[in-house]
This record gives C-alpha cells, structure tokens and sequence, in this order.
C-alpha cells in the first residue's frame, strides 16, 4: 500500500483545492457530497433535538407545561399544537436524520476511501441524491410554514386523510427523499461491486462494506414502497379514490400494511450502518483482528432479508387474524438472533486485545450496551401476549429510542469521531471528546429508561397530558435530556474548535488497518495518488506501529507492490 | 404445545419466588394477568442476566486488556474465529428466543378466543369520547363492567382509529372505523380503573379517558337500571334542563364546548343562549331557539367565526323520523339555556322544563313505565302487542344482537350510533341515501340485514360488513327471523308487515 504523504508535494487536498462556491454547490466530488449532507443531516438533527426538548418540557407536568389551556385558548387547540410538535420531531428524525445520516454522509466521505477508488460510481447520480434530499426537506419546511402536520410521523389513515394540515406537501417531500434514499442505494452497490480495488476480495472488504451493502439493499428494495403508500395518500386526499376509506369499499389497515411494509426494514436501515461502524471501531481500538468476520458480515444480510418479513408485528392489536400474529412473531423472534452475535462478536475482539478507550471506542462501547437494552426490549414487544400490554405505550417509545438514539445517532457520534480527523485533516479535544461521551451516555439512559418503566404501568405514547401518577417518571425523563442537550453542545464547542484551532491529524492517528488510513488527512481531490493493492487481512495490527515523530501511526512492513503508476490526473472521476 | 405445558408449571414455580416476583409492571385484575406476568418476569430475568452480563463483560476486558505504554502495546495472539463457539452463541439466544415465542403464542391464543356466554358491551369511540352500550338498552360515558363475568366488547370507531386500552385489565386493541372489532376480558376484582386511548387521533387524544367501573354484579345491574332511562330518576321524572346535561356528558359535547367560558375547540355555551353570535361569513345572528337547533342538527351550516369546521354530526342523535319531537334536543337547549344569562323566552324551547307542570303529562297516568313509553324512551320493550308465539324468538334475537356484534352500531334506546338506532324503526319510514322514503317492513330488514350497502339509510355511511355469510339461506332463516322478531319489539308500530311471517 501507498506510503504517507509524500512531503515535498504541496498540500492540496480536496477541501482547498478549489474555493469557489460552485465548486461546492456542483461538486461531483464524494467527500463534498458528504460534507453537505453532513451538515444538512446536522442541521435536520439539531432542529429535531430541539423539538425533542421542547416535547420534553411540554410533560413535566401532567396538564402540559408549554401547550395547555389558557383564557384565548382551549386545552385541545393548545395539545393540537403540541401534536404538530412531537410529528415534525418523528417526521425529521426518521426520514432527514436516521435513514441518512451514516449511509449518506459518513459512507459518501468514506466508502470510496474503504475501496481505495477515487468516488462512486456514479458521481452525477449522488449529487443528485443530495439534491432531492434538499427538495424533499424545502416541502417539508413549506408545509410546515403553511401549515403543520398533526399526524404523527405514521400518517395513519383515515386520520391523515382528514387531518386539515398540509399532508400533501408533507408526504411528497418525504416522496422525494425516498429517491433520494433509492439513488444513494443504488449507488453503492455498484460501487462495492464494481470498484473495489485489484486483491480485495468480498472477504477481504472492510464489515463498514458489508452493512452498507446490506443497507444498500434494504434502501433499494423497500423505499419504493413507502413512494406509492404515500402517493395514494396523497390521491386519497385530493380525489377521495378510496383505498383507506371503508365508506367508499376501502381498509383504513391497509395504509399500516404498506407503511410498515417500507418503515420496519427501515429500521434496518438505520441500525445496519450503525453495527458497521461499530465493527470497524471495535477491532482498530483493539489492535486485534475483528472475531468471527463472516458471522459479522452473513448476519448482516439475514438481518436485511428477514427484516422484510417482520412488519406486520406493528399491527398486534389492530385486529390481523391471530395467523399472522404468529407468523410475524416468530420471524421477529428470529430477527433478534443476528443482532446477539453480532454483539459477542464485538466483544469476543476485545477479550485479549489491547484497548485504547479513546472517544470513538467509548462511542462503541456505550453503543453495545444501549443497543442491548434497546434489543432486548424489543424481545418483550415482539412476543404477541406481552404487546397487547404493552403496545402504542411509552415502553414502545423507550425501547425505540433506545435503538435509534443509542443505537445508531451513538454510533455515527463514534464514526465521526473516528473519521473525523481524516475528512477534516484536524484533531478535536481528546479530554472533551470522551467527557461528551460519558455524559451523553447518561444523558440517554436517563431520559429513557424511565419512559420504559411508565410505559410498562400504563401510560400511552403521543400525549400531551397525562395521569398525575406518572409524573415522577416524565420529569426524569425531561432531566436526562436536559443533560443530552448539554452534551451536545459541548459536542458542537470541540468540534467547531478543532476545524479552526485543532491539531493538526496525522494520516493514521488511530492505528487502522483499512485503506482510508493510507491516504492523507484530509485526503486529496482523487483519494489516493496510486490504486492500491489488497493483498492481506484489512483487520491484521501486527505492521500498524506507532511512530512518536508522527504523532501517528504508520506501516512498518513493505507496501505492496502497486498497479503500475498511473498519475490520477490520467484517469479522471470525473469526466 | 405439549411440550410447553410440561415446562411451564417448572418456570412457573421459579419465577414466583418473591426475589424474583415482578419488576415493572403493575398487577392486572384480569385473568390474563398472572400469564402476562409470569412471561414478563421471564424475559426480564433473561434481560437482566444478558444485560450484565454483556456490561460486565464490555467493562471487564476494557480494564483488563486496557492499553498501556510499554507494558500491553499488542493484543494476545488469539483466534480470529471460533466456529463451535460461534454456533453455541447463535443457537442459546435462538433457545431463548423460541421459548419465548411459544409461551406468547400460548398464551395469547388464549386472550383471543372469547368463552362461550360473554356478557356483551358494546363500545362506539369518536373523536374524543368513548359511548358504551348494554344489551339492555342503558347507554353510558362511564364503563360499567360486572366481576367475575367474561365481557366481550364489540367496538367501532365513528371518525379515525381510536385505542381500547385498560392497563389494570391488561386488554388493548384498536379500534377501527367500518369494523366491528372484538376484546374480551374478565376482570378478577372490583375496582375503579381508567380507559386510555392508546392510538393517536388528534387534539383531544391525551384527554380521551373513560372511568372504568368493575361493579359486584347486583350493583352492576343498579348501575344500568338508572342508566337505562335518562329521563327518570328514582322513579320521579327530571326535568328537561337535568336530561340536557346527561344528555351533553352522554354524547360527549362537554369535551369541546365549555360551560365555564373557556375557550375550547367549539364556542363555550356559558351565556351563549340569547346572545348574539358573530359568524365566519360576517353577519350576526342571536342564537335563539331555531338557531341552536340548526347548530345542533346541521353544524358546519352556519360557522361560528373563530372556529373551524370540526363539529361531528349529531343529526342522527337528534333528528331521524323515529325522534320527531326532539324532546333529546330540547333537553339540551334547556340545559344550555340554564347556563346563559341572555336566556329568554325566544331562546328556549317551546316545551316547559319541568314536564310536571305541562298539561300532557296530567293527562299520562302515574307509572313511569307508563310515561316512559309515552315519551318513547324506555329501554324496555316498546311493543307489548306482539304474539306469545314470538317472544322466545325475540329472547334469541335480542341473545343475537348483543353476541354477533350488532350492538357496537346499533343501540336499541333512541341514542344514535354508527348505524341507525332499533328503537322504534320497524314500522317507521326510513329515509335513504337516495332520497326515497320507504317503510322498515319485514321485507325492507331482512335486505338491509342481508345486503348492507345496497341501501343505506340518510345520515349514515355505507359501511355495515356483509352478514350474508352467517345469516343467509333456509338454515339460518331462524336466526335472521329472530333478530327481525327483536327489532319489532323495540318498536311501537310493529305490526304484521313488519313481522317475520309466522305459518
């Protein structure tokens, strides 16, 4: 593989080679792309979080806090309000932060990297993802301003057909960010099929490959779905067809079908990205070889084939014949296995590794404790006696924040922690950055774990009052996010500081294994000034030492002998 | 599942030790209750030890194998897969997970086949209030459940999806516009619980509770009995302004109209009769008599300015052929009238409130059966003309019409549901969608029995289920006639064209 930088060779790199304006909002280049998805999906995280406290408030006291009765206004018409709020939360949190947040940016700044290849492989496809992305989010701000959807982030029919906020612009702005989704899908999985460099065979790709592979799949299977459900929504709305109405012949639970249909492999699509960074940072903060690789990467796709097959375990209690229910409960039973190998893997690397806890593994760490909570609540909800307990309660919420804030927003806190020095060429406040970690952990345990305690006595999600014997368990609640917030904007202070104080990165200041690590921090326009070679293990320490006048790590061992050098000018990305 | 039932008395026995007792969640006083908990300390200990185990494992090697200068720089040569050990760890969960998996599937076979000889409720959600029938005919806000009684609800949804979730009694399903949908329960203790509603349906979600009452049964029956007639109370006839206010809880108007001068999501009825009322289209009206009527009967007609178009309609509830009087409605204008200080003679209705001091009730003798049958109200039998022949048959309709369902649609007291009320419909003339009048003869029942859909009375959506299946055909031609036989005797102009033909 390639040496460090080469030091007489002036530092161009893909973030100062080309200042212009244009140069970004045009860009075909994969790491630009992810920069502006990052920041977008950042943008979408932050307004989210901040409806997030703002529901968290809302329920410190049992009438509401922020929305409730006054003199110009009744409880209802103040909860209404409330309703558009914990909407747009799930609405932003799911379709602009979850689904994109590490497929888009973090794989768009790095798969290329992870193949050695210089972008995807359809570099005019992906800015148009972006763009769509963009489009989707501009609706989804006009009916906001219009008027705010009070449907829940589910539209459920015949609710959102009657609803008499801007569903329309809503449901076609999420349209377009599916497309988004399905073009990004289909991008990557010609690129991990098509690009990966001479020697690396599909067992010699990195497992952060294999879950967007994975992912890729999910995204290009299952996002059509979600486009025609809410297309007919939005035909219901203006024509009144009838396909969810049962006045005019239709089935209001054929929406909840469909829906679930696309949104539970959609799950997968947000925690798949997720395990897969966490299997890149487990085995690099080891220094030991990843435990059980195929495991890893063949649990990966039966998570991804057999999550199409779980929706209907969303719909316990809305009357689907008993078969079903059994059906659906044994295949999500079944679901739950490959997620439980996967977590002893992880820890079977670190048993007789040497373990750096530096901020990305306690990212890792924190994500294998969390998801275990969020898993094995999930166990309890997947077994049809115990939902009908526990359905559309605040368990329901709990188990699912777990999973997705613990899960995979703490997992893409450790991949940009991990890569962050790479894409940005600087190092952030080691101190701050693990700090940040512990208090975030706690930040979400106390926020919920609570709600799944609430949940279990009775309390039902989406409501902006509540029984006063809850109480007690909702102000913990509204604490921990309290102390979320503080975490993050300590977050927001380090990172900032470090673009323009930082240190200055080494190429490989982790001591990874993968090709990202044999470029330079930030890399250059083309990634890599020669196509490497594969020819052993991406997960083999052994010549990864660590050089003191560096500040970094560096290959001990001979590099490989290369393709012959071609000067990457000669072979353009991008024509 | 024999296999299950050997290992459960085991499992049973662990887990009701007291260190292991539950964590979580709250007792149930239904008889689902000790299975559900058994099953939950179950994954909770399997969670718990997974849990620890994986934490403690997580902690343990991150201090053990920590890095450190000098002395650990390298990890110990260990293998990079284990293929057994791999195996041994994928198939414990899937042990776990399938146990699990059958013990929930056992057990909700159970909570879904309802015994034979329920008693029927049934349960009619709109946005945002819960309605609850009785075969007997009482219709009420509250929940009224008797102990040690299996209860099968049958419920439909006027609006959007609506939740059926009683925590203490461990029973949730959704509860779903144009289906009938099915729960049962059987509560093991008396108590005062609530109802939530558990899937989203709008402003008033949050607020969208019932008191639920497990009663010993005598005083279950207590309960209905006053329930039954609104217009009596302990045998003494209320007066109208009274009725009103049972009336408005009943339907649930005091969700959205306030009697204290609140804003809510519709204009408060504190001194609102007599007073002049600024319209969305810019004039004024004085919401005397006519006008409250016609907000009432026809909302959306005439907007309130301020206010948007929400108001579900009560037309059915008020108006309808069999309530030509509207005595209903003008109990409520009497008690919203009550509550106005701009009241006057040209706001309230033209009958007196107290019904003692009118000249027709002088002339009714004085049992309330009596009098409750003149006003049409009464939940008993209406018709006392009927043959001695029939009356088993309407013993058996009346069995039929709480246990196949018709009871979540159909009250039987005059109270409107989702479908037309029973109460004095054979006989009457029954407008339709398609503006034809037509008499609810026998002929007229038996194809709006069979053919729902085909015709559909005005007022109410096409979207009564087909009971061809079950009712159709010479075998079942008893059952259809028995419920035919009922519906006569709940109405006062039952005769021999509405009756099944007896030969």
């Amino acid at each position: 593989m390639t040496a460090v930088n080469v030091p007489d060779k002036p530092k161009i790199n893909y973030l100062n080679c080309d200042k212009t304006i244009k140069s970004w909002l045009l860009t075909l280049d994969h790491k630009r792309i992810g920069i502006m998805y990052l920041i977008s999906t950042l943008t979408a995280f932050f307004i989210g979080g901040m409806l997030a406290e703002v529901i968290r408030t809302q329920l410190l006291v049992p009438k509401g806090l922020i929305f409730h009765a006054t003199k110009h206004m009744s409880s209802f018409a103040a909860y209404k309000h409330y309703n558009q709020v914990f909407t747009l939360h799930g609405i932003i949190m799911v379709f602009m932060v979850l689904i994109p947040i590490i497929v888009a940016s973090l794989g768009n700044l790095v798969i290329p990297l992870l193949l050695g290849a210089k972008d995807v492989a359809f570099p005019r496809l992906n800015l148009m993802s972006f763009y769509l992305y963009v489009a989707g989010a501009a609706m989804a701000i006009i009916s906001t301003i219009a008027g705010a959807v009070d449907t829940g982030w589910t539209f459920y029919t015949p609710f959102s057909i009657q609803s008499e906020t801007y569903v329309c612009w809503m449901v076609g702005g999420i349209v377009l960010i599916g497309f988004s989704s399905i073009f990004t899908g289909i991008n990557f999985i010609v690129t991990i099929h098509k690009m990966r460099p001479p020697g690396m065979t599909w067992f010699r790709m990195p497992l952060f490959l294999w879950g967007i592979y994975a992912t890729s799949i999910i995204q290009v299977a299952a996002t059509p779905v979600i486009g025609v459900t809410l297309l007919l929504l939005i035909l219901e709305r203006t024509m009144h067809i009838g396909f969810f109405n049962a006045a005019l012949g239709g089935s209001p639970v054929l929406f909840q079908d469909f829906f679930w249909f696309y949104s539970h492999p959609a799950v997968y699509i947000m925690i798949l990205p997720a395990m897969a960074i966490i299997s890149e940072i487990v085995p690099t903060f080891s220094r030991k070889h990843i435990f059980g690789y195929e495991f890893i990467a063949f649990s990966s796709l039966a998570i991804a084939l057999i999550g199409f097959l779980v929706w209907g375990h969303h719909m316990f209690v809305n009357g689907q014949s008993a078969e079903l229910d059994t059906i659906f409960s044994l295949l999500t039973f079944l679901v739950a296995v490959p997620s439980a190998v996967k977590v002893f893997n992880w820890l079977a690397t670190m048993y007789k590794g040497a373990i750096k806890l530096d901020t990305p593994m306690l990212y890792a760490l924190s994500f294998i404790i969390l998801f275990t909570v969020g898993g094995l609540t999930g166990v309890v909800l997947g077994c049809i006696a115990e939902d009908v307990v526990l359905h559309d309660t605040y368990f329901v919420v709990g188990h699912f924040h777990y999973v997705m804030f613990g899960g995979t927003i703490i997992a893409f806190l450790g991949g940009l922690h991990y890569w962050w020095p790479k894409f940005t060429g600087k190092m952030y406040n080691e101190t701050m950055g693990r700090i940040t970690c512990v208090l975030l952990f706690i930040g979400v345990n106390v926020t919920f774990f609570p709600q799944l305690i609430v949940g279990a006595e009775g309390m039902p999600r989406r409501y902006a009052s509540y029984l006063p014997q809850y109480q007690p368990y909702m102000i913990a609640s509204t604490v921990g996010a309290y102390i979320q917030l503080v975490a993050f904007l300590m977050m927001a202070g380090y990172l900032l500081h470090s673009i323009f104080r930082g240190k200055k990165a080494p190429d490989n200041p982790w001591g990874g294994a993968t090709l990202e690590w044999t470029t330079a921090s930030p890399p250059s326009h083309y990634n890599f000034d020669d196509t490497p070679l594969v020819i052993e293990d991406c997960y083999d320490y052994s010549n990864v030492k660590y050089d003191e006048s560096i500040g970094g790590y560096v290959r001990t061992d001979v590099p490989p002998k290369t393709e012959p050098a071609t000067p990457p000018e000669m072979t353009p990305a991008h024509t | 599942m024999m296999s299950i039932d050997a290992f459960s008395p085991m499992l049973t026995q662990v887990f009701a030790h007291p260190l292991l007792g539950s964590y979580g969640l709250p007792n149930s006083d239904s008889t689902f209750g000790p299975k559900i908990q058994f099953l939950w300390n179950f994954w909770f200990w399997v969670s718990v030890f997974f849990t620890v185990l994986i934490t403690g494992l997580a902690v343990f090697f991150s201090i053990k194998y920590r890095f450190r200068k000098g002395v650990r720089e390298v990890a110990d040569p260990s293998a990079d897969h284990n293929t057994p050990l791999e195996i041994t760890w994928s198939i414990i969960p899937l042990i776990i997970m399938m146990v699990m998996f059958a013990l929930g599937f056992k057990y909700y076979m159970d909570m879904e086949q309802p015994p034979s000889g329920c008693y029927n409720i049934g349960v009619l959600a709109w946005k945002w209030h819960w309605q609850f029938t009785y075969p007997d005919g009482a219709t009420t806000s509250t929940l009224y459940m008797p102990v040690d009684t299996p209860v099968k609800f049958s419920m439909t949804s006027k609006d959007v999806l609506h939740g059926f979730w009683i925590p203490d009694l461990s029973i949730q399903r959704d509860v779903i516009p144009g289906r009938t949908m099915t729960v049962w329960v059987k509560a093991i203790h008396t108590g005062h619980f609530k109802l939530q509603c558990a899937e989203y349906c709008g402003d008033g979600h949050s607020e969208m509770l019932a008191n639920v009452e497990v009663l010993p049964i005598p005083e279950f029956k207590k309960k209905l009995a006053q329930a039954a007639d609104i217009w009596v109370h302990n045998g003494k006839i209320l007066p109208l302004h009274v009725v009103g206010k049972k009336i408005a809880e009943l339907e649930g108007c005091l969700g959205c109209h306030s009697v204290n001068g609140a804003r809510g999501t519709g204009p408060t009825w504190k001194n609102l009769a007599g007073s002049h009322v600024k319209l969305a289209s810019g004039h004024t009206a004085t919401a005397d008599y006519a006008y409250l009527r016609q907000a009432i009967l026809y909302p959306g007609r005439k907007m309130v300015a301020g206010f948007s178009n929400v108001m579900p309609n009560y037309y059915t509830d008020f108006g309808g052929a069999a309530h030509k009087k509207h005595r209903k409605l003008d109990a409520l204008i009497w008690y919203i009238n009550t509550l106005s200080k701009h009241a006057s003679k040209a706001s309230r209705p033209p009958v007196p409130d107290h019904p003692g001091k009118s000249k027709a009730s002088k002339t009714t003798s004085n049992s309330s059966g009596k009098k409750s049958a003149k006003m049409g109200t009464s939940a008993a039998m209406a018709n006392k003309k009927l043959p001695a022949a029939a009356l088993p048959m309407v013993a058996v309709g009346k069995k039929l019409y709480a246990s196949m369902g018709c009871i979540a649609c159909h009250t039987v007291n005059g109270q409107a549901g989702v479908g037309p009320t029973w109460k004095n419909l054979a006989g009457y003339p029954v407008k339709l969608t398609n503006g034809k009048t037509v008499a609810a003869d026998y002929k007229f029942l038996r194809f709006m029995i069979l053919y729902p859909g085909k015709k559909v009375v005005a007022g109410f959506q096409p979207i009564m289920p087909s009971y061809s299946s079950a009712l159709a055909g010479t075998k079942n031609v008893k059952k259809l006639d028995s419920l035919i036989w009922y519906i006569n005797s709940l109405s006062d102009k039952a005769s021999a064209s509405t009756e099944p033909p007896t030969k």
